[in-house]
């Protein structure tokens, strides 16, 4: 057998494999079972028969579905020798430095626990946990006293330990020469240039109906966006997820917008869903976690004060409690370069049997972290098509914005995609930059890392994020970065300081993400 | 067909410099890896395997008896196989390779040695899906290896992140 066609099999005996274990595999067998009373099921062509009954009754799509999720979220099978860390990150010294980073988070966590005397987790007691119950929709108005946390690290300690990263293997020189690249990332990871991300976005280019463009007042609905939208509601009809990706590539309309995330990201709230939901909301009312504060405090900090997003807060408490202790999140570490922390059972250190994950999750929040899950808030309210909503964005695309990894989607890829289009297409602007100590990629770092939430006016914070689901790719995000940076050139130019260029890109507000993407990839003379 | 590792004595790299002078500072770009095969019986080789770190094209030659009464030949197998698309970037740097007989227009081991291969064959494409009973039988090892892991790992419980319980921690672990 040739090598592709082993390979072919593999990933299919891969995929069956994980699917074999969902719910989706037991309705399958209830509804085979269950169509054997069917008239049109016969014995003698059980199997095509069967067959024809999922594709006409829609199990077959779901099943279809399921796989397109599949390909989508999980890479490719390795090479049978290759073991499971080169899953996770192929690079060995990118796979140290995440572990050198972590063991720093892993310290300053301790260090708070031991200074704080506060336990990483402790039962509640039942007082206390009735208590919960009852104020559980209005967690935003308890006001703990939270003078004594700190974030465990802020995006900007993270852009340090990304600027010192090093390949062993490249030579550099320690001094300035044509060799060392000119921004703050020193590792030479592939990145796209503009006629390879011209290919990559084509459906932005300027023949081609948007979103967020061809909607505007000016424009008469008939010539793009009536026509959209007939489309859209004919994918949903459909319940393709592929089509529905291929879809959201021109925007979403506002109305589709939930149904066809929920679609593309293969969400239907089934009821086991929402028990599994309510299961993790009693985990919270039991254990009190370390982590619990820290989500507190940044919620605090960060959407509570933001203008839009202050009306969810009490949303943003019940996702990201129940988030902390949801197990089945352990399954991205598959193919995230990061792990997750380990504890043991006090008294049982070094005991195997009682050795546990911290947060149940193995995600530990940083500041801004949930700035994720706000803009999400006006898309669903209910708060179990909100969690499994947020938790399926976070292990397919966010928790690559914060972990060091090699892949074309990870940060560091992304921070040297920004840095190195400003370099080629605004060579006079990133050479200002530098010269007055105001390196681009320490503007456009924290922009990068939430994705963009908080800093763009909400409407266009979706436009962009439904492309990130329509191209399941972030590299977006870096390309809108040197968007900005392009559209406010003239204002940069004049500037001789770093805090006055932070000042000119202090508020983006008011910017439209689609036609500065358009632009900026189709429209701009090179 | 089951298939064995053949043991073999895989030397120190040496690079290849212009003239006598060995010097440090030439930082060449091609190095040599000699593989030698103890065993005298001869094998069939059906794949090599390795991992990549930071070499973009890969040559092998081999140095095969025809016949007792011949001298020896070397012949080129594989000539210039890019191993990373774009040398200086990341892309196939620390990659896990497995370069297959099949990759030669020749099937069978002696005929395959005896022809240099001038350039790289293109692979043929796949046409139509793979034999549904060899994915299936591949489906079966992979469930029961996976039941004998679950058989194995008693201790976790789906869904729980307690140990009978019990979730009072004192301090995160290093290691």
């Amino acid at each position: 057998m040739l090598q592709e066609e082993s390979d072919l099999s593999l990933i299919i005996a891969q995929i069956v494999q994980k699917l074999k274990g969902s719910n989706l595999y037991a309705q399958l067998e209830r509804q085979a079972w269950a169509s054997l009373q069917r008239p049109e099921i016969k014995l003698e062509s059980l199997k095509e028969d069967i067959k024809e009954f999922f594709k006409v009754s829609g199990w077959e799509k779901k099943l279809q579905n399921a796989v397109y999720s599949e390909l989508n979220v999980y890479p490719l099978p390795s090479h049978p020798a290759a073991p499971p860390e080169h899953l996770k990150e192929p690079l060995v010294y990118m796979r140290k430095a995440q572990g050198s980073w972590e063991k720093r988070i892993l310290k300053s966590l301790n260090s708070m626990c031991t200074e704080l005397s506060i336990p990483l987790a402790r039962k509640r007691p039942v007082g206390e946990q009735k208590e919960l119950l009852n104020k559980w929709n209005e967690m935003g108005t308890d006001e703990p006293d939270l003078s004594l946390f700190r974030p465990v690290y802020a995006p900007k300690d993270f852009l340090e330990v990304l600027i010192n990263l090093r390949n062993p293997n490249y030579e550099n020189g320690d001094s300035l020469s044509f060799r060392t690249h000119l921004g703050l990332i020193q590792v030479p990871l592939k990145v796209k240039d503009i006629p390879e991300l011209k290919e990559c976005f084509a459906e932005l280019g300027l023949n081609t109906g948007q979103l967020g463009i061809d909607d505007s007042t000016q424009v008469p609905p008939e010539l793009f966006e009536n026509e959209h939208v007939r489309i859209g509601q004919k994918v949903l009809a459909e319940q393709d997820s592929a089509a529905a990706q291929q879809y959201i590539r021109q925007g979403s309309p506002t109305a589709l917008r939930a149904e066809l995330w929920a679609l593309i990201l293969n969400i239907s709230s089934q009821p086991e869903d929402i028990l599994y939901y309510e299961q993790l909301k009693m985990n919270v009312i039991q254990h009190d976690l370390l982590v619990d504060s820290l989500i507190y405090k940044d919620v605090k900090l960060t959407a509570s004060n933001d203008d839009y997003y202050f009306v969810f807060e009490d949303y943003l408490y019940q996702v990201l409690l129940c988030f902390s202790r949801d197990t089945s999140v352990l399954g991205h570490f598959a193919y995230n370069s990061a792990s997750p922390p380990k504890s043991y059972i006090r008294g049982k250190l070094g005991l195997e049997e009682y050795a546990v994950f911290y947060p149940p999750n193995g995600v530990i929040p940083f500041h801004g972290f949930s700035m994720y899950v706000a803009p999400l808030c006006f898309l669903y309210h209910e708060p179990y098509k909100l969690y499994q909503i947020f938790r399926e964005m976070y292990v397919r695309f966010f928790f690559r914005l914060h972990s060091i990894s090699s892949h074309p989607s990870g940060i560091v890829s992304l921070c040297l995609l920004f840095e190195t289009l400003l370099q080629t297409y605004l060579p006079q602007l990133f050479y200002h930059l530098r010269e007055i100590g105001a390196q681009p990629l320490r503007i456009s770092f924290k922009w990068m890392v939430r994705a963009f939430s908080g800093y763009l006016a909400t409407d266009q914070l979706l436009l962009l994020w439904d492309r990130i689901l329509g191209y399941n790719s972030l590299e977006i995000l870096a390309v809108l970065a040197a968007a900005v940076f392009a559209f406010r050139a003239v204002n940069l130019m004049e500037v001789t300081s770093l805090a006055a260029a932070e000042a000119v890109l202090a508020d983006l507000s008011t910017l439209k993400v689609m036609p500065l993407l358009q632009i900026f990839l189709f429209a701009t003379v090179t | 067909m089951s298939r064995v590792p053949v043991p073999c004595h895989v030397k120190g790299t040496v690079t290849l410099q212009v003239g006598d002078v060995r010097t440090s500072q030439g930082r060449p770009g091609v190095l040599v890896i000699d593989v030698t095969f103890p065993s005298v019986s001869p094998f069939e080789l059906q794949e090599i395997t390795f991992k990549n770190y930071y070499t973009a094209f890969l040559s092998i030659r081999v140095r095969q008896h025809a016949s007792t009464h011949s001298p020896a030949k070397w012949v080129t197998c594989l000539r210039d196989y890019c191993l990373m698309p774009d040398p200086h970037s990341e892309e196939g740097a620390q990659e896990y390779v497995s370069l297959f007989k099949h990759q030669s227009p020749s099937m069978t081991f002696p005929k395959w040695l005896s022809h240099p291969v001038p350039c790289e064959q293109p692979i043929p494409l796949l046409e139509g899906l793979p034999d549904p009973s060899r994915v299936s039988s591949e489906v079966q090892q992979m469930w029961a290896l996976t039941e004998m892991i679950r058989a194995s790992n008693t201790s976790t419980r789906i869904g729980r992140f307690d140990v009978d319980g019990c979730y009072d921690l004192n301090l995160l672990s290093y290691t």
